[in-house]
């Protein structure tokens, strides 16, 4: 097995991991729940339903895993879809309690965009894909990489962006616009 | 405007569809687009593994550790539900051959176990483990009473919840059947006393076992219309009728109705 490239070895676990190895699944785990757990806490702001999120997503990767190899993914790209996707059926679900639990960390949020405030992206275990979009992404203002990396996470709109962050929905669309050229002219020399 | 003629346009469309901010009839024109234009389609899937590395650039974070405790109890039962499904097919062909799979009894102690675990853990999410487990038990109680002549089921175990002993009872044939299923076997000075456990009162014997792995006994339905059997180690013989039970009880277990 290569040391070389890290997805080389989740991939082979996630390949274990479809045949119905649990001891795969643990190894799975213990490497990739930090980053994993990271991606729950982003979506859902709540540290004990992230936790709930976890749970769900590994059970789901757990059932899945054989379906993988077909997304022709990055394994960490996959495994945090799948953390997302799970993360925001849990918000589905819990619409109607979420607003008061969700203030606490989403004030963290409004302060990163409001003071711009350094953000924490975070290229560990990440894909030379990632590595890649995270070049990009650090160029630009932290309230428009706040704002772009909240719109996906969360799967919001415009006008859920600008009633969350308080912001008129003008500036939203326009930080979220230019964002996203400069990530494509940024990506376009990349590639 | 022809927009496939601009392609920095079809590329900004593209990356504010991945990104999900591209909404109603917006988004559904562009869809329209990308089934008919494959330099379309193929921008949006460029832009969705882009964004898709968004998700893996979020920063770390430690998740308690009775998580993996949680995910690890959940998989045990998917596997077990697994294992018994697949005994259950196996054993259904033959008449009799129901009867003598032990897969499927094994299955249904060591779920059993699997309830007491995750129950002894002291889990944040027990409601839905216990919805699942429930779902489960429900399904297991519908496979039983697709079998006829079975009415009752206990699986008596001993104190470590190692499944020793398996009861049916056919009310039909007034018929109480035990089965040995773990490696017990008492000393040729000993019997095994069966009993059923009343909610209110003493120990009533159904019989008393030979050193064979089946045994069958007569019993009416009033004697096994209990909440528990179990199984005391008695002196060779067992204990005189009107006696309760005199040795250790070895292995218990509840009562289960599986038709009603």
């Amino acid at each position: 097995m290569s040391t070389l490239n890290p997805d080389t070895a989740l991939i082979a676990l996630i390949d274990r991991i479809s045949l119905a190895d649990e001891k795969a699944l643990r190894e799975l785990y213990e490497l990739t729940s930090p980053k994993l757990y990271g991606v729950a806490v982003r979506v859902v702001t709540n540290r004990e339903w992230a936790e709930d999120v976890l749970q769900e997503a590994f059970i789901n990767i757990w059932r899945i895993a054989g379906d993988y190899k077909a997304t022709l993914s990055p394994p960490m790209a996959w495994m945090a879809l799948v953390v997302r996707s799970r993360g925001l059926d849990f918000l589905r679900r819990r619409a109607s309690e979420r607003a008061d639990k969700m203030q606490e960390l989403d004030d963290v949020i409004s302060d990163t965009v409001a003071g711009d405030s350094p953000n924490p992206m975070d290229t560990a275990q990440a894909s030379q894909q990632a590595k890649a979009l995270h070049n990009c992404l650090s160029l630009l203002d932290n309230k428009q990489r706040e704002v772009v990396s909240l719109a996906y996470m969360r799967d919001m709109s415009h006008n859920e962006l600008a009633a969350q962050l308080k912001l008129p929905l003008g500036t939203v669309k326009t930080w979220i616009r230019r964002g996203l050229e400069q990530l494509r002219g940024c990506m376009a020399k990349l590639a | 405007m022809n927009l496939i003629q601009n392609p920095a346009l079809i590329e900004q469309l593209a990356a504010s569809y991945a990104l999900g901010t591209l909404r109603g009839g917006a988004r559904r024109r562009f869809e329209a687009l990308a089934r008919n234009h494959a330099e379309v389609r193929a921008q949006a899937l460029i832009w969705q593994g882009r964004m898709a590395s968004v998700a893996e650039l979020q920063p770390q974070a430690a998740p308690s550790e009775v998580v993996w405790k949680r995910i690890e109890n959940l998989v045990k039962t998917e596997q077990e539900a697994k294992a018994m499904q697949a005994a259950r097919v196996a054993a259904r062909p033959e008449p009799g051959g129901w009867w003598s799979s032990l897969n499927l009894w094994r299955g249904l102690s060591s779920m059993g176990v699997g309830v007491a675990a995750v129950a002894l853990m002291a889990g944040v999410n027990l409601n839905s483990i216990n919805a699942r487990l429930g779902g489960e038990v429900e399904d297991l109680t519908a496979r039983l009473s697709a079998t006829p002549e079975i009415q009752y089921v206990a699986v008596l175990a001993d104190d470590k919840a190692a499944a020793s002993m398996l009861v049916t009872f056919d009310p039909k044939n007034n018929r109480l059947t035990l089965k040995r299923v773990g490696g017990f076997q008492e000393q040729a000075d000993k019997s095994l006393q069966l009993w059923a456990l009343p909610q209110a009162g003493a120990p009533r014997s159904l019989g008393v076992m030979g050193g064979d792995a089946v045994m069958r006994l007569t019993a009416a339905r009033s004697d096994v219309n209990v909440p528990a059997l179990a199984i005391s180690l008695e002196p060779k013989g067992g204990v005189p009728a009107g006696n309760g039970p005199t040795g250790p009880v070895l292995f218990k277990g509840a009562l289960i109705r599986t038709a009603l």
